[in-house]
C-alpha cells in the first residue's frame, strides 16, 4: 500500500503487529499508530509532527533544491553499486575426495580425468586477472575440492601480487591438510570456508561418513592455529529435519565459530524432481529460523563473552540501516550478473553465479554467459540483466521493503524457469517478506536482550536508546 | 608550543618563498622523487653553517640567517620569508601532518566562539602559498583556513587546481563556512582532482535560527544548504563540523537524525569540543559545556550516526573524559603545535592516541579533569 499527502513524500506502508511501518524510497522509516496514519492520510498533522517528519527526511519540498537532491542522493545510495569486476569465483577442479548425499552434480570422482583446468583455461584465467582495472581483488576458490590442486591455487594467488587489497577464500572440505596446502592457508590474505552441518552426527551422515574424525581433527587444529576470524563454516541443513538448535550452536561454538549462516539444502536436478516440496521452504522452516535467531539472542545475553549471529539476519538488518554497507551479492538491487563478479568453471565456462553453474550441471537450464577465452560481454548476459532490478516491478514498487530488498533472477529461473512470474508468488519474495517482518519486530523491541544483540550485529559500540523512530 | 614564526635576517627587499635543505640533491630529502616541479632546486636555500645564535642558509635570494635554531631542525621546511619584517613563517613544516595556510583573515560570519576572530583587511598572499604548495613534502595534506577562504573563491580554486594538477600526490583540506558555493560551481568542482579536496564545513544545529545565532548571520543556514546542494551535486567531499557550546549541546541528538536523514552525502561528521581562544576565551563560562558531566546528548548523537552509517568522530575530547565504548572515535585531533598534555597524562597508556588539550586550555580545568588510563 502507498500513502501520499500534500506535505510528505510518497511512503509505503506495511502493517506490523505494533502499528504501521512507513518507509520512503530512501529507506527512512518510522512506526506509527493508526491515529497518526489517519492524520497523515487526512493531511492533518500537527506542526510538531510535520517538523519531526522533516527532520527524519520524510518531507520533501518540491521547491527546495536541497531537499530534492538530498532525497535523490538517498535513493541513489540504496541502488547497489555493481561496478568493475573485482570478484572471481574460480573452480580449478571439479574433482572431490568426498561424495556428499546432496551433491550429485557439482563434483567428479577424485581420480577422474578431464575435470581440471587445462593449460589454456588457466591462461585465460590469468589473463582475466591481469586485465582487471581495480586495485582490489577477491577470489573465491570453489569446487570440487580446490585443495586437490594447490599448484593452481598458488599460481593464481601469486598472480595477484599487484593488487593493493586482496583476499582469497578457499572453500574446502578440510579432509586432507598437506604441508603444501597448509602453507597456502598460512598467508594472512587467505581465508578458509568450510561446511559444518550443524551437528557432528548430521555432518557424518550428510557428508563425511567414516572420514568424519579426520575433518574434525583438521578443523580443530586450524581453529587453534589461526584463532577467530580466519575460518568460517556454513551449516547445510535438511529443512525437513533440521538439527536441534542448541546442538548447532554448541557445535559451532566448540570451534570458536560465532557466525552461523543457516542454509537449507538447495535441491538440484534429480533431487528436485524427487522432492517437489523441496522447491520452496515452508512455514516449518521459517518458524525454525525464527526460533534459531531468538535462541541466539538469549544465549548472547546470558554469555556476553562472544557474540553469536545468524549471518543472513545480520545482512538484512544492516541493509535496513546502512545503505551500501554490504556487498552481499545475493541481496542487493539492482543485481546485474557478470558485472562485478563471475564464476569461471573447471572447463573455462563463465557463469553469473555459483547457483547458475549448478543449474547448468544438473541440466535444468544453461545459464552460462560466456567463456574465459572469448569473454562474457554477450547477448546472454544482456538478456539476463534486463530483469536484474526490482525498481520497476509492480509488486515491488508498492512494497515497504523494496529499498532493503534485492533481486535474484537466477533463483527465479531455478525455481520457475522464468523471470516474469508475479513477484509475490516467488520464493524469493516470500522469504524476504518473512525475514524483513522478522527483522522489524526486534527493531521495535524494548527487551534489553534483543537490543543488545541487535547493537552487536549492527557493529555498534553501544546500545542506542532507540533503533527505529516511533510516532504515536 | 612549536614556533611557527622565525626571527630572521635576509637580503632581498620583497618577501619570497623558499625551502630549507641540508644538502643539494638531498635524496633523503622529501621531494626529490615525486611530483617535483623544482628539479633544479631553484627555490631551495642550502645549509651553510650553524653558529651560536642560530643557523645560516643560502639560496637564490641570498643569505638567510635564522635565530634560535640549528639547521637540521628546519630542514625540509617551506618558509615565507619577509626580510622587511625580519620574520619568516614556517608555512609547511617538514614531517608535520598539521600544516595550514591562512589565506585571509576576513570573514562574513561572526561565530560566537570563533577561535580566529576576523579582521577587516586582507593581505593577498595566494601567489606565495601556491609556490609553497608546489614544494610540499610528498603525500601531504595541506590545510587551508581563514577567515573565510571562499571570499576569494576564484583565486582559491585556481590555486587548488594549479597545485593538484602539478602535484598528483597532494591533498587539500579547506575550512569554509559554506556561504559561497552555488550551482555555477558544480561543473568546475566535478573535475576529478577535487577528489583530493575535502571541505570542512560547520553546521551547529538542525534549527535554522540556532545555527544563524551561533554564526552571527541571518539566513546563514539556508545559504549553507544552497552550498550543500551544489557540493553534493559535484560529488564534493565534505567533513561536517559541529563545535559544542551551551547553545547547541542539547540539539545534538536531533541534529544527528538530521545528518543521518538529510546530509548522508557527508564523508564524516566531526563533533568538536570548544577551543579556549579568540572569542571563546572571554565567553568561556557561558559557552563551555563539560561533556564529562553529562555525556548523554553526545552518546545519543554518536549512536544514531553510527547506526545509520555516518562516520562520526569526536575532536578535542581527551579520552579519559569519554566513555570507553567511544574511545576509538576520539583521535589525537589537536594540531601538534598547539597541543599539550597536563602532567598527570605522563603515565597514561592512551596518551599517544589522545587529543590532549589545546595549549591555551585553562590549566586548572585540564588538570582537574584528567584521569590517566
Amino acid at each position: 500500500m502507498t500513502v501520499s499527502c500534500r506535505t510528505a513524500q510518497p511512503m509505503k506502508v506495511r502493517a506490523l503487529d505494533e502499528g504501521s511501518l512507513f518507509v520512503n524510497d530512501t529507506g527512512r522509516f518510522f512506526l506509527a499508530s493508526d491515529a497518526f496514519a489517519q492524520r497523515l492520510h487526512d493531511d492533518a498533522l500537527s506542526q510538531a509532527e510535520t517538523d519531526e517528519l522533516r527532520l527524519q527526511g520524510n518531507i520533501i519540498d518540491p521547491d527546495d533544491d536541497f531537499s530534492l537532491h538530498s532525497h535523490a542522493y538517498g535513493i541513489a545510495e540504496r541502488l547497489g553499486g555493481a561496478n568493475s569486476l573485482d570478484y572471481l569465483i574460480l573452480v580449478p577442479t571439479l574433482r572431490c575426495n568426498l561424495d556428499c548425499s546432496y551433491c550429485q552434480v557439482s563434483r567428479a570422482g577424485v581420480n577422474q580425468r578431464g575435470f581440471d583446468w587445462s593449460d589454456e583455461t588457466l591462461g585465460g584465467v590469468l589473463r582475466s586477472i591481469d586485465e582487471l582495472a581495480t586495485d582490489s581483488i577477491k577470489i573465491e576458490f570453489q569446487g570440487g575440492e580446490p585443495t586437490l590442486r594447490p599448484d593452481l591455487l598458488r599460481t593464481i594467488i601469486e598472480r595477484c601480487e599487484r593488487f593493493a587489497h586482496k583476499q582469497f577464500v578457499i572453500c574446502t572440505n578440510l579432509q586432507n591438510l598437506s604441508a603444501d596446502v597448509l602453507s597456502i592457508f598460512d598467508r594472512d590474505d587467505v581465508y578458509i570456508s568450510t561446511s559444518l552441518d550443524g551437528s557432528i552426527a548430521m555432518h557424518r551422515m550428510q557428508r563425511t561418513g567414516p572420514l568424519t574424525d579426520a575433518f574434525l581433527d583438521n578443523l580443530s587444529s586450524l581453529t587453534a592455529r589461526y584463532g577467530p576470524g580466519k575460518i568460517s563454516a556454513l551449516p547445510t541443513l535438511d529443512p525437513r529435519a533440521p538439527a536441534d538448535i542448541d546442538e548447532i550452536i554448541d557445535t559451532f561454538s566448540a570451534f570458536g565459530l560465532t557466525s552461523i549462516f543457516l542454509r537449507p539444502i538447495n535441491f538440484q536436478g534429480f533431487a528436485r524432481k524427487r522432492h517437489k516440496q523441496s522447491r520452496e521452504q515452508d512455514e516449518g522452516w521459517r518458524s525454525y529460523y525464527e526460533r534459531f535467531v531468538r535462541r541466539i539472542i538469549e544465549r548472547n545475553w546470558l554469555d556476553k563473552s562472544s557474540v553469536l549471529e545468524e549471518s543472513y539476519f545480520s545482512i538484512c538488518l544492516r541493509r535496513v540501516f546502512q545503505p551500501g554497507a554490504d556487498r552481499h551479492v545475493d541481496l542487493r538491487n539492482p543485481n546485474p550478473v557478470g558485472v562485478d563478479y563471475v564464476v569461471i568453471d573447471y572447463d573455462g565456462t563463465v557463469y553469473p553465479t555459483d547457483e547458475a553453474r549448478m543449474l547448468a550441471r544438473s541440466g535444468v537450464i544453461d545459464l552460462s554467459i560466456g567463456d574465459v577465452q572469448t569473454g562474457w560481454n554477450t547477448p546472454e548476459r544482456l538478456a539476463l540483466n534486463e530483469a536484474s532490478t526490482n525498481q520497476f516491478d509492480p509488486s515491488c514498487t508498492v512494497c515497504a521493503y523494496q529499498p532493503f530488498c534485492g533481486r535474484d533472477l537466477i533463483d527465479d529461473l531455478a525455481r520457475y524457469g522464468r523471470v516474469d512470474i508475479e513477484r509475490t508468488e516467488t520464493e524469493f519474495c516470500r522469504k524476504h517478506l518473512h525475514i524483513f517482518d522478522f527483522v522489524f519486530e526486534p527493531i521495535y523491541s524494548q527487551d534489553p536482550a534483543v537490543r543488545y544483540s541487535l547493537a552487536m550485529w549492527l557493529r555498534l559500540p553501544a546500545i542506542p536508546e532507540q533503533l527505529g523512530v516511533r510516532i504515536s | 608550543m612549536i614556533p611557527l614564526s622565525l626571527q630572521i635576517a635576509a637580503e632581498p627587499a620583497t618577501p619570497f618563498v623558499t625551502r630549507l635543505r641540508l644538502r643539494p640533491n638531498d635524496h633523503t630529502g622529501p621531494n626529490d622523487h615525486i611530483g617535483e616541479t623544482d628539479h633544479t632546486g631553484e627555490a631551495d636555500a642550502l645549509f651553510v653553517e650553524d653558529d651560536d645564535g642560530g643557523t645560516l642558509f643560502a639560496g637564490r635570494e641570498g643569505l638567510i640567517s635564522i635565530d634560535g635554531f640549528a639547521g637540521h631542525q628546519l630542514s625540509g621546511d617551506v618558509l615565507l620569508v619577509d626580510p622587511g619584517a625580519g620574520r619568516a613563517e614556517r608555512l609547511l613544516r617538514s614531517g608535520s601532518a598539521h600544516n595550514t595556510l591562512l589565506v585571509t583573515e576576513r570573514c562574513d560570519q561572526l561565530c560566537v566562539m570563533c577561535s580566529q576572530p576576523p579582521k577587516k583587511t586582507h593581505i593577498d598572499r595566494f601567489d606565495h602559498f601556491e609556490k609553497a604548495c608546489m614544494l610540499a613534502e610528498p603525500g601531504s595534506v595541506i590545510g587551508i583556513t581563514g577567515g573565510e577562504p571562499t571570499l576569494y573563491k576564484p583565486r582559491l580554486l585556481d590555486l587548488i587546481e594549479a597545485v593538484l594538477t602539478e602535484r598528483a600526490d597532494l591533498e587539500f583540506h579547506v575550512l569554509t563556512n559554506g556561504q559561497h558555493f552555488d550551482l555555477a560551481d558544480v561543473p568546475r568542482l566535478r573535475a576529478p582532482l577535487y577528489r583530493r579536496v575535502s571541505w570542512g564545513i560547520p553546521l551547529y544545529s538542525h534549527v535554522p535560527a540556532t545555527h544563524d545565532f551561533i554564526v552571527g548571520k541571518q539566513g546563514a543556514f539556508d545559504r549553507l544548504h544552497d552550498s550543500f546542494s551544489a557540493l553534493m551535486q559535484a560529488g564534493a567531499r565534505i567533513e561536517l563540523r559541529t563545535v559544542l557550546t551551551s547553545t547547541n549541546l542539547h540539539d545534538l541528538p536531533a541534529l544527528s537524525h538530521y545528518v543521518a536523514a538529510r546530509l548522508r552525502f557527508v564523508e564524516s561528521w566531526s563533533v568538536m569540543q570548544l577551543e579556549n581562544i579568540g572569542f571563546a576565551k572571554n565567553r568561556w563560562s557561558d559557552l563551555f559545556v563539560d561533556h564529562a558531566a553529562d555525556f548523554t546528548p553526545i552518546s545519543r548523537a554518536i549512536d544514531t550516526s553510527l547506526l545509520h552509517g555516518i562516520a562520526i568522530r569526536l575532536f578535542n575530547f581527551p579520552r579519559c573524559t569519554v566513555p570507553r565504548a567511544y574511545w576509538a572515535l576520539a583521535p589525537a585531533s589537536i594540531s601538534d603545535w598547539k597541543r599539550k598534555y597536563p602532567p598527570p597524562c605522563r603515565d597514561c597508556r592512551e596518551r599517544d592516541l589522545c587529543s590532549g588539550f589545546f595549549e591555551w586550555h585553562p590549566d586548572e580545568q585540564a588538570g582537574v579533569r584528567v584521569t590517566p588510563l
